[in-house]
């Protein structure tokens, strides 16, 4: 059971790295970029429309993460402090802090992006897309290498 | 028109409310409840393993704070970001929307800084 959650937690969070990333990017390239080139191609997406997917990925991914996190703290953890990874542990509790701020940033984020492109609040809309896109970043890879520590099925 | 200006109001306050209030909550350790996976239990407010089991089999009794920080500071946002959002248009003022996001960069880094302890341990 646990490991279906995580996978399935895993699948869901590499699509919201991958919208955000997309969004972001789109946010912060500049406008004069060549239209027939791969990065104008890419910023021409409309963006706005990651915006919805991104809050039901993020809701669903940080769901199945506070699921699996039960799993974590019986199974897991014990073994990671009796290794002495405490770094790992570290950087797991400021993603779990990372995570919860970001979430309730979300109502503000589709806000923002439900308003016209050139609005007063654009600085606004790409300085919380960006939190929110670093703060996937960050969970993505700590909870990577927290699970490569003892692998899989360990 | 009038909903739609409470709710923005109501968002906007909410995130920036929750980030200060979690790392209150992180802080002082003011969990609304307390999770033990292994015993299937959860006791309201902020409960030490040795609290539920002699200290000697504490590691028998994980205790999980995450889930109760976070609720602690959703209610308290939630209280006052709809007492904004209702606040007759009168008594409202305006105030710069860079705050929704710089207010919790710093609860972000305060974070990090409440957690710094863990890398202090040696392995």
């Amino acid at each position: 059971m646990a490991t279906t959650l995580l996978i399935i937690h895993g699948l869901v969070a590499v699509a919201l790295l991958g919208a955000t990333t997309h969004q972001t990017l789109a946010t912060w390239i500049p406008t004069r970029t060549r239209p027939d080139s791969f990065v104008g191609r890419f910023r021409t997406v409309p963006s706005a429309a990651f915006a919805n997917a991104i809050v039901l990925l993020y809701v669903a991914s940080a769901l199945l993460g506070a699921v699996v996190y039960l799993y974590f703290r019986v199974d897991v953890r014990p073994g990671l402090e009796r290794g002495g990874h405490w770094p790992a542990l570290g950087f797991f509790d400021i993603k779990e802090h990372f995570v919860s701020i970001g979430l309730a940033l979300l109502p503000a984020y589709w806000i923002c992006w439900q308003q016209p492109r050139g609005s007063e609040l654009a600085p606004t809309r790409a300085a919380l897309t960006t939190i929110l896109s670093c703060i996937v970043w960050w969970s993505f890879l700590v909870g990577h290498i927290v699970n490569n520590i003892r692998g899989f099925g360990a | 028109m009038t909903s739609s200006l409470a709710f923005r109001r109501f968002a906007f306050v909410f995130g920036p409310a929750f980030a200060v209030l979690y790392v209150i909550a992180l802080a002082y350790d003011l969990a609304l409840f307390t999770v033990y996976p292994s015993l299937g239990i959860v006791l309201a407010g902020t409960h030490r393993s040795k609290d539920a089991v002699d200290p000697a089999m504490g590691f028998l009794a994980p205790a999980m704070y995450w889930y109760g920080w976070a609720a602690t500071a959703a209610l308290g946002a939630l209280g006052f970001a709809l007492a904004v959002a209702l606040l007759p248009g009168r008594w409202s003022f305006r105030l710069w929307s860079g705050w929704v996001w710089v207010i919790p960069l710093a609860a972000m880094t305060a974070c990090a800084y409440l957690t710094l302890p863990w890398f202090r341990l040696s392995p």
